[in-house]
């Protein structure tokens, strides 16, 4: 059976909270997983302590990922949702590059 | 039906036309005419009254405030407080004076455009520190309005400030009146414990002890005691490497030792300058001069403390920001072991929801009111 990694959804009605876990493609999204990896939070969060040099920072939303079990994961061959690989992009390209070089702008 | 609700609403609302209407009744509803509301005025309470004839004679007095005086009830009876106690039934309650418009201003201008360090600016001032703190974000908050040209209450907050005591900023020269108390220590939680703790009488006992006695952890070594010869004198060594408080316990019961008083008010060098003071009577200058360098060796220590959490904060998260979205992604790196997630993934402390354990958010006595902001 494929193994995925995706997203499992937590928390109460309008308030999602979401584990990124590994797990048999055919179990439910409820099921106990193989392994919890990381977690996603969707709702952003306005930052506090905001003095004039940061007044404009933008709200936040917070993942958390242990990127050697996922990059374990991935080498024994389980398969990224579309929601999990886009979180692991952004994940990838804030630890190996700048995000200028993501926008285009320059070279790292 | 009986247009039993259109007469009554009639009644009630009109009572001019309620001669008409009621002739104009028609006999159908007589059963209803026994419940209608009464149209005569109701007459006014007696308290009632009595307030409106008080507003005309002796509280007209208080219609007009004096700028820069109370305008409480007590006034009236020209008691000597009558300036601060607001309530003429509840004298306990004492109106604080506020941070009057200047001193705010002079906060401002010291901690950021002098760069002063809060600390020294809370002593200087009287300011408490969470105090000095507020007020630089509030005056910048108001400075950012300002620039965006959105409107400020301010003949709301002139009013206000001429009727309440303010705290003045002392003219140049003159020593600053403190606004309030700034070295004040609430009572620690463990302190409340009643412990018979017998100690022998030739051991020395003093607020370190009893710090570790509160905190149930062991007795200092004699030699150890003996090299602290006044509490406050630990005051300076942990806030320049707070990692020189011990702990006692394992674990999740781990927890620092209590310390004395002495360390953990607000300002400690203010202890260490008065015995100084007191030590050397006659040497005004040199005291001065140690004090000034104690404050620059804090002040140093701290920042150096806050650019380290900082660094360590920054090295820990990182952030993502995609061009074309509104927000800004925060990217934690974790780890997923069995000391961190317990054997069975399941522990407490495991990051992450959980499985196969009852989410008790909706359970009775559950505090679901954020208790403090987080960075």
């Amino acid at each position: 059976m494929v193994l995925r990694i995706r997203l499992a959804r937590f928390g109460n009605k309008h308030n999602p909270f979401f584990n990124i876990i590994v797990a048999q493609a055919r179990t439910a999204r409820g099921a106990k997983p193989l392994e919890v990896i990381g977690t996603y939070n969707p709702i952003p969060k306005r930052p506090t302590n905001l003095y004039n040099e940061n007044a404009d920072a933008r709200p936040y939303k917070e993942i958390a990922l242990d990127s050697s079990r996922a990059k374990y994961w991935l080498g024994v061959g389980a398969q990224p949702s579309d929601p999990v690989w886009k979180l692991m992009g952004m994940v990838s390209r804030s630890l190996f590059l700048s995000t200028r070089v993501y926008n285009g702008l320059g070279t790292a | 039906m009986a247009p039993r609700v259109q007469t009554r609403v009639s009644n009630a609302l009109l009572p001019y036309l309620t001669s008409t209407s009621i002739s104009s009744l028609p006999s159908s509803s007589s059963q209803c005419l026994s419940r209608q509301f009464s149209v005569t005025a109701a007459s006014q309470t007696k308290l009632r009254r009595q307030m409106f004839e008080w507003l005309s004679t002796d509280g007209a007095e208080l219609k007009h405030h004096i700028p820069g005086e109370t305008n409480y009830v007590t006034r009236l009876k020209d008691s000597p407080m009558s300036a601060t106690r607001p309530f003429p039934n509840n004298p306990n309650f004492v109106s604080e004076s506020v941070l009057s418009e200047e001193l705010r201003n002079e906060v401002y201008t010291r901690v950021v455009e002098e760069k002063k360090s809060v600390r020294a600016v809370s002593m200087d001032l009287g300011i408490d520190m969470k105090r000095i703190g507020a007020v630089v974000r509030l005056v910048e908050l108001e400075k950012r309005q300002r620039e965006q040209g959105k409107h400020l209450a301010l003949p709301y907050a002139r009013a206000i400030h001429e009727m309440i005591p303010t705290t003045p900023l002392a003219p140049p020269g003159e020593r600053q009146t403190y606004h309030e108390p700034i070295n004040d220590l609430p009572a620690h939680p463990l302190t409340g414990a009643q412990i018979f703790y017998p100690v022998s009488e030739s051991r020395p006992f003093n607020r370190v002890e009893a710090g570790r006695v509160f905190s149930s952890a062991p007795a200092l070594e004699h030699h150890e005691a003996a090299e602290i010869g006044h509490p406050s004198d630990l005051a300076e060594k942990i806030i320049e490497d707070p990692r020189a408080i011990g702990w006692v316990g394992k674990g999740n019961n781990a927890r620092q030792i209590l310390q004395p008083a002495d360390v953990r008010i607000p300002h400690p060098h203010m202890v260490a300058l008065e015995r100084d003071h007191i030590a050397h009577p006659n040497e005004r200058r040199a005291v001065a001069e140690r004090q000034t360098k104690r404050l620059e060796r804090q002040d140093a220590a701290e920042q150096q403390r806050r650019e380290r959490a900082q660094a360590r904060r920054e090295k820990k998260l990182q952030t993502f920001t995609p061009e074309n979205s509104r927000f800004e992604y925060r990217i934690q790196e974790t780890v997923y072991t069995k000391e961190t997630t317990g054997a069975d993934g399941r522990a407490p402390w495991a990051v992450g929801r959980r499985y196969g354990v009852p989410h008790r958010d909706r359970t009775r006595g559950e505090v679901k009111i954020p208790t403090r902001v987080e960075a």
